[in-house]
C-alpha cells in the first residue's frame, strides 16, 4: 500500500447565507481545483461552521426549492433541523443525525430550523453534500434514509482514543448504515486527543477530509486547524489522520462516476437538454407541490 | 474582450465585423449593482437602457397604496429601459432595481441615435428589436385582459424558464396580476393535474 499525499489545503471561505438559516462556506465545487468533477461523486460541499444563531420566533431556513439528479446528505452536529417535503415526508434532523435524501427524478422540500430550537437558538454547525448519481438513476424514485445517531455503526479505536462512525461505505469490516448508488464512503471521525486513525481507499478513490472540531495532523506532517478542507492526492491509498486535541473530522471518498456533468442551480443532469427538461418539469408542476 | 454576452447577442444579431463591434462595446458603459440597488428611481430621468450581462433586474411601479406592481424582469441577455424617460424626456414612473448582483451594459440615447444614422444593418437590428419588443408587450396585453391565471402562469414560464427559482413567489404574482394566493392556487391544481 502506498501513501495517499495531501494535495491541498483549503480554508473557509467567505460565508454566504442559503435562505436565511444557513451561514455556509462552499469548498465543492467553487473553491480553486475544487470543480465537481475533481472530488466527484461529491459535487457540493456546503459547510455551516459553528455559528451562533439569536432566538427567532420564526425558523430561519430556506423555502420550497427543487432538486433532480442527485442525493443531497445533510449531517447535523449542532442545532436541529426540520425538513418536509412534496412527497409527503419530513422530519427533524437532530445532533448527530444524519438525513440522507435521494432527490433523482425530482422532489421539492424546504429546510427550517427546528421550531424549538430556533425559539432558543443557539450554536449551530452543520455539512450539506451532494452526491451524484450514476445516468441509469438519476430519474429513479426519490427515498429517503433517516439515519439517527445512535442507529449509525461504529468502530472503536485501541485505548478509548475515539471512534469512527461510519455513515457510509465500510471502515474495518464494519458496513456503514446507509446505502449508496455508487461505491462511497462516509465516515466521521472523532478522536480523542493522541488518537489516530489509518484510512486506505483505492487510489483513483476521489477523498477529502473535513476538519469539523480540533486540529489534526495527516499522514504526519500536515497539520489541519479547524473549518480547514484537505484534498488528498490520487496517488496512493492510504493515509493516517491524529488528533492534537479532541477533535470530529469528516472522511469522504468515493469511485467517480464517469460521465459528463450538466449542472444549473438545483439540478445535476448529463447533458444541457436534460436540464432544461427539469426547468420544464419543475414549472410544470411535476415534482409536485409543497406549500410555502 | 470581457462582454461576452453582449458580444455574442450582437454578432448573433448583427451582421458586424470585428472594429464595429470593438468601438461599439467600447463606448459602453459598464455598471455592477448589488442585490438591492436601484439603476432608476420614480421622478428620475433615465438616461440609459440596461442590458443585463450577468443577474436579474424589474422594473416596477408603486400605486397610490404604495403596492408594486412588476412591469418587466430582466435577466441575462434582457435590456430593460423606461422609454418614456430616455426618448420623451420625462421623468420616470418606474423604479429598475436589481434582484441580485447584476452587472449590466448602459446604452446611451445619442449613442443608439447615432449608430442608427451611420449604419443601416444597426438600424435594421434595432427595428428588429423594438418590433420584438412591441411584440412582446402586445401578447402581454392580450394575456392581462383576456387569459386565466393559469394562462398567464404558463406563458410567464415559456417566457421566463428559470425565474421561478431566482424570483420570489408574490413578485411573480405581480407581475401577472394576480394575488400570490391565487398563484399558489394555480401551482397546486397545474402539479395535481400532471
Amino acid at each position: 500500500m502506498k501513501t495517499r499525499e495531501v494535495e491541498l489545503v483549503v480554508g473557509p471561505r467567505e460565508p454566504h447565507y442559503v435562505g436565511d438559516g444557513f451561514r455556509v462556506h462552499n469548498f465543492i465545487p467553487s473553491a480553486y481545483r475544487l470543480d465537481m468533477q475533481r472530488m466527484n461523486p461529491v459535487i457540493m460541499m456546503d459547510y455551516n461552521s459553528k455559528f451562533n444563531f439569536p432566538p427567532s420566533v420564526r425558523p430561519k431556513g430556506v423555502g420550497v426549492h427543487p432538486h433532480r439528479g442527485f442525493e443531497t446528505v445533510t449531517i447535523a452536529y449542532k442545532g436541529r433541523i426540520e425538513h418536509h417535503d412534496s412527497s409527503g415526508g419530513g422530519g427533524i434532523i437532530g445532533e448527530g443525525d444524519v438525513q440522507w435524501m435521494t432527490a433523482a427524478g425530482g422532489v421539492l422540500h424546504k429546510e427550517f430550523h427546528e421550531s424549538e430550537w430556533s425559539k432558543k437558538g443557539g450554536e449551530f454547525q452543520m455539512v450539506q453534500l451532494w452526491i451524484n448519481l450514476p445516468a441509469k438513476d438519476k430519474m429513479s424514485k426519490p427515498k429517503y434514509q433517516s439515519i439517527a445517531n445512535d442507529q449509525i455503526n461504529r468502530f472503536k479505536l485501541a485505548d478509548d482514543k475515539g471512534e469512527i462512525e461510519i455513515i457510509a461505505g465500510e471502515y474495518q469490516g464494519i458496513k456503514g448504515s446507509a446505502t449508496t448508488f455508487t461505491p462511497l464512503h462516509l465516515f466521521n471521525a472523532k478522536l480523542k486527543e493522541g488518537g489516530l486513525a489509518t484510512f486506505s481507499f483505492p487510489a483513483d478513490y476521489n477523498t477529502a477530509l473535513l476538519v469539523i472540531e480540533g486540529n489534526v495532523v495527516v499522514n504526519a506532517e500536515n497539520k489541519v486547524p479547524t473549518d480547514n478542507f484537505v484534498l488528498m492526492a490520487n496517488d496512493g491509498e492510504t493515509f493516517t489522520v491524529s488528533a492534537d486535541e479532541d477533535s470530529i473530522v469528516l472522511i469522504l471518498s468515493g469511485e467517480p462516476i464517469d460521465e459528463p456533468i450538466a449542472a444549473h442551480g438545483p439540478f445535476v443532469m448529463n447533458t444541457r437538454a436534460e436540464i432544461a427538461q427539469a426547468f420544464e418539469d419543475f414549472n410544470l408542476g411535476k415534482f409536485g407541490f409543497l406549500e410555502d | 474582450m470581457n462582454n461576452f454576452r453582449l458580444t455574442s447577442f450582437l454578432t448573433s444579431n448583427i451582421d458586424i465585423d470585428k472594429n464595429n463591434l470593438e468601438s461599439l462595446v467600447s463606448q459602453c458603459k459598464t455598471k455592477f449593482v448589488k442585490k438591492g440597488e436601484y439603476l432608476l428611481k420614480e421622478g428620475e430621468k433615465c438616461k440609459h437602457s440596461f442590458f443585463v450581462e450577468h443577474g436579474l433586474l424589474r422594473q416596477y411601479a408603486l400605486d397610490d397604496k404604495g403596492k408594486e406592481h412588476i412591469l418587466q424582469f430582466a435577466p441575462e441577455n434582457w435590456i430593460v429601459t423606461d422609454r418614456e424617460s430616455v426618448y420623451f424626456d420625462q421623468p420616470s414612473a418606474y423604479y429598475i432595481q436589481a434582484l441580485e448582483n447584476t452587472n449590466t451594459i448602459l446604452f446611451e440615447e445619442s449613442l443608439i441615435l447615432h449608430l442608427s444614422k451611420q449604419d443601416p444593418l444597426f438600424l435594421e437590428f434595432n427595428n428588429k428589436l423594438l418590433h420584438n419588443h412591441i411584440r412582446q408587450l402586445q401578447r402581454r396585453i392580450t394575456l392581462l385582459i383576456s387569459a386565466t391565471a393559469e394562462e398567464r402562469y404558463l406563458d410567464f414560464v415559456r417566457l421566463y424558464p428559470d425565474l421561478l427559482l431566482r424570483v420570489p413567489q408574490w413578485q411573480i404574482a405581480s407581475y401577472l396580476g394576480i394575488t400570490a394566493e391565487s398563484l399558489c392556487r394555480v401551482r397546486k391544481e397545474i402539479a395535481t393535474k400532471s
